[in-house]
């Protein structure tokens, strides 16, 4: 693995930093005390970094156990005085908008911004919803940055509007930001992160913003209002709104659009025969600079491109209708309301708003792509060699015998939705898995339900949906599977795994204990590469109300990372071929990647390379035709003895 | 002048590190650079593409269809999958070792022939450079050093204004020590390798 970029360079150094380290940067170089998080692609980089260096700098870094909670702590943080930043993907707000809405009205005291990084084309969520709506629901000044440079810029300008306005400041990047690396100047750092001082605020009580009752909420009101206005006029001034280039074509552009919009342009070769209003404050929009631009094509027309939703576009459409500006404006008629902005999308809605031809042929690579993409088996996302809940879901299948109904949650385990596992009948939300599961429980009674969540969506959302469970007697099980780490996001410590962000130990959490404080019917433990033992629980789980079967092992990819950096090896298994029928039940049922088919002899095959040491297949073959290679190249057809449930329990206790 | 280059794989198989190699290159030798790459649940063995992009300008993090000059396939498919992303006239360098996705293996589907493959980057006019880039990283120490295999056949091809001192200086720079030894000799394995399938 090659090692992450650093972000503690020198002042004036370029170095190749993605995106969310940019603005991981940005963070320090504004002085921020403390950072708050729940992971969520393509934001989770941001406090990956900033956990990493934070006892060098004095910063305090957290891991919260959902967003609401997180950015709770950054207000706090706020509310003494001190700069703090709270980071979360875009369906994050969803689960933080109750505080992010009152904290709205009831203001900032240090500088506070909300990163929430949007996924347009949606490559690692559930939905592709625009968050600069959320800016304007709420009130809140939004940043909307092009490129990595432009983000760590945005972030302390951010800071600095935030204590001038006393509002809440919102950054949103989107993925094509988060995780582009590029070249980026980086700036100076204050002089406490230099000597590692954590800083510390004081709470002044002030009930009169802090504690938000109604008669003082209806005070507040106006407040907001005028707050944003001020935003406004600071806006006008803002370094990432200009005007460029001095053609007849008008185009306003916003956020990373721009970077599309100027190679596009160049390969139409039409650079000097546009003039371009570039927006990075898309609300509150600078009205002032926007008529300014609108005025100059008076009688003529103007078109808007940004991603998603036309949020400066119909701000601009109230514009001209309220000044009475003659201009006809343009937008979402040529470019696409839907997935990620391409070089490619705005060549095509130049050429046919400009009425030209570029010189490469797009149809006739697509022709040919399609032709070519038909024929191409597809891969989506698996769960890795020996992930361990891989037999979790195969004992959940089997177990039901096709009487289950399979509520599902979201992390890497969402993939057990696909072939050849398909043991999810329904995903939501975080945590929506015991809720949706005990409606279910009570709204049809001819399948068992089981609720299927991983450990750091328990915790985020899941706990109080499993109090719910047991108080309105849900019959049903709940499967957590337990890896000991938030794996999807990339391995971020929850209360499950015994460490905090900044690796220093703390309580391990055990879910077990919760849910049998709770009052859950019957609640188990069990080693998820275990299969037999995994069947006998579950089978058990089945005669009791509500229960919780607990399935525990860490993540595969993490504990194979720390075997290699020990120097530590895992034992491989291999397929006896005169002893395999090709039966394909390792495959159809269980369904490992390091496992193909060879047609030719009938027979599966291991590939040495990515099996990572679980036995799931040697369990799952009817045939006892899997067996562990032992060093001396003997073969161990019994990889249920001691000797390997010894192995598993002493992964299980490695983080 | 810029340099487009496309990057495909299968999660896991070290594409970013591979980005980042060319990336972190480019930057020493004063270009601009963009590198765009996906993370999160498309990482888990499924497929993953990533772009690197230098010269005196660049603009955004993704290669627009039909602009890259070049695609390092870690994956036959997968090389198969985003060759969208090349120029008419481009080159393909392929790992010929194929990993069968489990629909493959499950029997839905069929995994395509080396002349199906040919012909659909002849019709193209891309050229293949197949090399058993897997080997050759077990030949330097370890599979995971296909990415710097790769790298090297990508250098030896002369498209990228990068020698092959400028890539063991990055090597040098990112990569811990006890990893340099195995990274050079896989770099020169990539860097010599004939072609297995052309």
């Amino acid at each position: 693995m090659a090692r992450i970029g650093t972000i503690l360079g020198e002042p004036g150094e370029r170095l190749l930093l993605m995106g969310n380290e940019a603005i991981a940067r940005g963070v320090l170089e504004a002085d921020a005390a403390v950072a708050s998080t729940y992971p969520g692609t393509p934001s989770s980089e941001i406090l990956m970094v900033l956990s990493e260096v934070a006892p060098k700098v004095g910063l305090y870094a957290e891991y919260s156990t959902n967003e609401k909670v997180a950015f709770e702590v950054a207000l706090a943080a706020s509310w003494n005085g001190l700069r703090s930043v709270v980071t979360m993907k875009h369906v994050g707000l969803n689960v933080a908008a109750d505080s992010f809405m009152s904290a709205a009205y009831q203001g900032t005291k240090g500088g506070m911004v909300v990163v929430t990084a949007d996924d347009p084309s949606m490559w690692s969520s559930q939905n592709e919803q625009d968050n600069r709506m959320y800016a304007m629901f709420a009130n809140v000044p939004v940043l909307d940055p092009m490129d990595p440079q432009e983000a760590l810029e945005m972030t302390k300008y951010a800071f600095q509007l935030s204590e001038e306005v006393g509002s809440l400041v919102m950054l949103r990047p989107t993925t094509r930001v988060s995780h582009t690396r590029a070249d980026v100047k980086i700036g100076d750092l204050p002089e406490n992160k230099k000597n590692a001082v954590r800083l510390w605020g004081h709470f002044e009580k002030n009930p009169e913003k802090y504690v938000v009752l109604p008669s003082r909420a209806r005070r507040m009101h106006p407040e907001v209002l005028e707050r944003i206005e001020k935003a406004r006029e600071i806006l006008e001034n803002a370094p990432f709104n200009w005007e460029e280039g001095s053609g007849e074509i008008g185009i306003i552009v916003s956020g990373i659009s721009y970077v599309y919009l100027k190679e596009a342009l160049h390969k139409l070769g039409i650079e000097d025969k546009v003039s371009i209003l570039k927006i990075g404050t898309p609300f509150p929009l600078p009205l002032k600079k926007v008529e300014s631009f609108l005025r100059k094509f008076e009688g003529g027309k103007v078109l808007v491109i940004e991603e998603l939703e036309p949020i400066v576009e119909n701000q601009i459409k109230v514009l001209v209708y309220d000044k009475g500006i003659n201009v006809e404006i343009h937008g979402k008629d040529y470019i696409p309301r839907i997935y990620e902005m391409t070089t490619r999308r705005i060549i095509e809605a130049l050429e046919k708003y400009l009425g030209m031809k570029h010189d490469v042929d797009f149809a006739a690579i697509d022709e040919h792509f399609k032709k070519v993409s038909e024929k191409l088996p597809p891969r989506p996302p698996t769960l890795c060699p020996a992930c361990p809940h891989r037999n979790t879901f195969y004992a959940i299948k089997r177990n039901a015998k096709g009487k289950g109904i399979y509520t599902g949650d979201i992390g890497c385990y969402s993939l057990g939705a696909l072939k050849p596992l398909e043991t999810m009948d329904t995903i939501v939300s975080m945590g929506a898995s015991i809720g949706l599961g005990t409606g279910m429980a009570h709204a049809q009674k001819d399948k068992r339900v089981y609720a299927i969540i991983g450990d750091s969506t328990f915790f985020h959302t899941g706990l109080s949906a499993l109090a719910n469970a047991v108080y309105n007697k849900a019959p049903m099980t709940v499967v957590v599977l337990d890896n000991r780490i938030t794996a999807m996001t990339g391995h971020q410590p929850d209360p499950s795994t015994g460490l905090t962000a900044t690796m220093e130990p703390t309580k391990f959490i055990d879910i077990a204990e919760i849910a049998k404080a709770m009052g859950a019917d019957y609640v188990a433990v069990v080693d998820s590469y275990d299969i037999p033992e995994l069947l006998k629980v579950l089978e058990e789980a089945d005669k009791h109300q509500v229960a919780v079967v607990v399935s525990r092992q860490p993540c595969s990819l993490l504990r194979t990372r720390i075997q290699r950096k020990k120097g530590e090896s895992w034992p491989l298994y291999q397929v006896d071929p005169d002893k395999c029928t090709g039966c394909k039940v390792c495959i159809n049922a269980h369904g490992c990647p390091a496992i193909s088919f060879d047609k030719e002899k009938n027979v599966a095959v291991i590939d040495e390379v990515m099996c990572w040491g679980c036995s799931g297949c040697a369990q799952v073959c009817p045939f006892d035709a899997i067996y562990e290679k032992l060093p001396d190249g003997g073969r161990k057809y019994d990889v249920l003895d001691e000797e390997n449930k010894r192995r598993w329990q002493q992964w299980n206790s490695m983080l | 002048m810029e340099f487009n280059v496309v990057i495909s794989g299968v999660g896991g198989q070290g594409i970013l590190t591979a980005e980042h190699l060319l990336a972190q290159t480019a930057l020493r030798k004063g270009y601009k650079v963009r590198a765009g790459e996906i993370h999160g649940l498309a990482q888990r063995f499924g497929s993953v593409v990533a772009f690197v992009r230098f010269g005196e300008t660049v603009y955004g993090g993704s290669v627009p269809d039909g602009m890259g000059d070049l695609i390092l396939g870690f994956e036959p498919v997968e090389t198969m999958r985003y060759i969208n992303f090349v120029k008419d006239g481009g080159v393909a360098i392929v790992n010929t070792k194929k990993i069968p996705p489990v629909q493959v293996s499950m029997g839905l589907y069929e995994y395509p022939s080396w002349d199906e493959i040919k012909f659909w980057l002849s019709e193209r006019n891309i050229k293949l450079i197949g090399i058993p880039a897997e080997d050759l990283a077990l030949k330097a120490g370890s599979a995971l050093a296909v990415n710097t295999v790769m790298v090297g056949a990508a250098i030896k091809l002369g498209l990228l204004p990068f020698e092959p001192e400028d890539i063991k200086d990055t090597i040098k720079e990112i990569f811990p020590a006890k990893l340099h030894d195995l990274n050079f000799k896989a770099f020169d394995l990539g860097y010599e390798a004939e072609p297995e399938i052309a």
